[in-house]
């Protein structure tokens, strides 16, 4: 899957979770750019962008990633796998 | 070992003597050998050894034969038979009275009568907070996030290092393991900056904690005596207090870590400037946060039951109020054991539990409908005075939620709020009942309005990196003030109750 196509989707998970038409994410998008980005709304991010792609990140990439590139960087390496 | 008291201070004195004059090597060693004496300092006896090594030996088998089966079904066995016999010691150690008060109400509800007297189990200094690392630490290398420590006096070490063991923080081995066995120079500025850290705490336990303390015993000790304004103030004054004992001792521990070069974690980000109660808990007590939402809350919303309970809510709810249950039951589940982690007793459970889930649950579901209010009534959201008076509102819920926090049982929690409204009561301040007489008072409101100076200042960068970037003069007139507060008004000796850690029961 190419790096264009995650992005897109990514963009519609996003705009799906946080109820934001407008939100375009890029690598450096971190929880400080989305207002309703916080520990709670996390999770629900985390587990819509598993069922997404149908993927599973662990426990320890759902606590440290720390912005959408890492988060691309592991869904790349999961579904090409 | 209290941590403003002399002792602890020669402790600590002759624990950085040594080790920064021993070879470098062996520097983790000596914090190792302090944090023994430390531990059994005031609790030496076969059943807190015991009570250590049941959580040692297992953890530091465990946590190797889990690296080597990390996210696999074997690991995670491994891992749950790590957690049963840490919690299990835990919980007969300090929740028993809180099992066998749930099992007598429980049993009244279908009309049998269940007597029992409280036990009080002797259980080692610091058991609540190294528990709970070492469960993080077992969680850690199963998730492939951390290694494990091959070395079990090192393992010891991160299990017990001394500082902690009052008031926390919650360390993560990954965080502190390169500077907690790490080789540590004698360093000149740090040493400073960690000591003044520590004359800090030592102000905020001793002249404030202490002294806002004998104001709110006095008060909650005579209850019948006092008009409501005065219970109004000494609910207030117990916030104060007990941010003041805890965050002092958090500095206090820090500071020292500090001169040894082994950075701590934050516990506290100025929450008493916190807008919402959800903003409140960013900042205070932290690392418990943290460890919560990491060990809890995440798995927990993740787990498959709930994956299909969200599945099954946003069917019959809507997405957007399906998606909300699952996640405030995850988040009562979180606070109960917030609350039960306090202490096991109802009071710590609705205080520091139940109570913030309702008004963090409150104020997500009323931010709509006061969006709209202030909208209609042309209040300015983004106006200072609307600022303050969220800020004001915050502090008043939490005081409110800390009288069953400080309160002896539930019913008493409610005698206090009664007190509330007794405004009938003659307005005088008794002086002598509550023990602090017109000397005392002085300190104490200028102690206070200090603190808040400082936090004002805290609100744009570190204090003390300001502090050194004044000249010689200035610098030391403000620690010679510090210094001398703390020798002169410091409430220690025989005259007054000796400073209970409130955190330390934990």
């Amino acid at each position: 899957m190419e790096k264009e196509e995650i992005y897109e989707r990514l963009n519609n998970v996003f705009r799906d979770i946080f109820d934001d038409e407008s939100i375009v994410v890029t690598a450096k998008t971190t929880s400080n750019d989305i207002e309703d980005w916080d520990s709670l709304e996390h999770i629900n991010l985390i587990v819509a962008v598993e069922q997404e792609f149908g993927i599973k990140f662990n426990m320890n990439e759902v606590t440290t990633m720390k912005n959408v590139g890492e988060m691309v960087d592991i869904i790349i390496s999961r579904v090409n796998k | 070992m209290e941590l403003t008291s002399f002792i602890f201070f020669m402790f600590c004195l002759l624990t950085i003597l040594i080790y920064f004059v021993i070879p470098k090597k062996f520097q983790w060693f000596v914090l190792l050998i302090s944090s023994i004496v430390f531990l059994f300092w005031d609790n030496f006896s076969i059943s807190t050894v015991m009570q250590a090594i049941i959580v040692l030996i297992p953890t530091y088998i465990l946590g190797i034969q889990i690296e080597k089966y990390s996210n696999t079904k074997k690991g995670k066995w491994l891992l749950i038979i790590g957690i049963a016999i840490i919690l299990g010691q835990l919980a007969y150690l300090k929740y028993t009275n809180l099992f066998l008060t749930t099992a007598k109400h429980l049993l009244k509800l279908i009309n049998i009568e269940y007597k029992f007297t409280p036990v009080y189990r002797d259980s080692l200094i610091g058991i609540s907070y190294y528990s709970l690392i070492m469960i993080s630490y077992l969680v850690d290398i199963y998730r492939g996030a951390s290694k494990s420590q091959k070395n079990i006096f090192k393992c010891a070490l991160f299990m017990s290092y001394f500082p902690i063991l009052t008031s926390g923080p919650f360390i993560r081995y990954n965080d502190i393991n390169e500077d907690l066995y790490g080789k540590h120079k004698f360093d000149y500025n740090r040493m400073c900056n960690g000591l003044v850290r520590v004359l800090w705490g030592i102000f905020k336990v001793l002249v404030i904690s202490a002294r806002l303390g004998i104001f709110v015993d006095g008060v909650y000790g005579n209850l019948e005596s006092f008009n409501g304004i005065f219970v109004v103030a000494a609910v207030i004054f117990f916030t104060l207090q007990l941010y003041t004992n805890f965050s002092g001792s958090i500095d206090i521990i820090m500071g020292i870590s500090e001169v040894m070069g082994v950075k701590l974690p934050e516990n506290f980000s100025l929450p008493f400037f916190s807008k919402t109660i959800t903003e409140f808990w960013k900042n205070w007590h932290i690392t418990l946060g943290a460890w919560l939402r990491d060990y809890i809350f995440y798995p927990l919303q993740k787990s498959n039951v709930m994956q299909r309970l969200t599945k099954k809510c946003k069917e019959k709810f809507g997405k957007k109020n399906g998606k909300k249950i699952p996640m405030y039951l995850s988040m009562l589940v979180m606070w109960i054991l917030i609350g039960t982690w306090h202490g096991g007793a109802y009071t710590f459970i609705i205080g520091s539990g139940i109570l913030q889930f309702i008004y963090i649950f409150l104020e997500n579901e009323l931010e709509p409908i006061a969006k709209k209010v202030n909208e209609k009534l042309h209040i300015n959201m983004n106006s200072f005075g609307y600022k303050l008076y969220q800020v004001i509102r915050t502090f008043l819920l939490f005081s409110f939620a800390m009288i069953f926090f400080r309160a002896t049982s539930v019913s008493n929690a409610i005698d206090i709020i009664k007190s509330i409204f007794a405004l009938n009561r003659p307005l005088g301040l008794n002086l002598e009942l509550i023990g602090l007489d017109i000397y005392n008072l002085l300190p104490l409101v200028l102690s206070l309005i200090a603190l808040f100076v400082v936090q004002l200042i805290a609100r744009n960068g570190s204090v003390r990196e300001k502090l050194f970037k004044k000249n010689i003069a200035i610098r030391w007139t403000i620690l010679y003030i510090l210094i001398f507060a703390i020798i002169v008004f410091g409430c220690y000796g025989a005259s007054y109750d000796p400073v209970a850690f409130i955190y330390k029961q934990f």
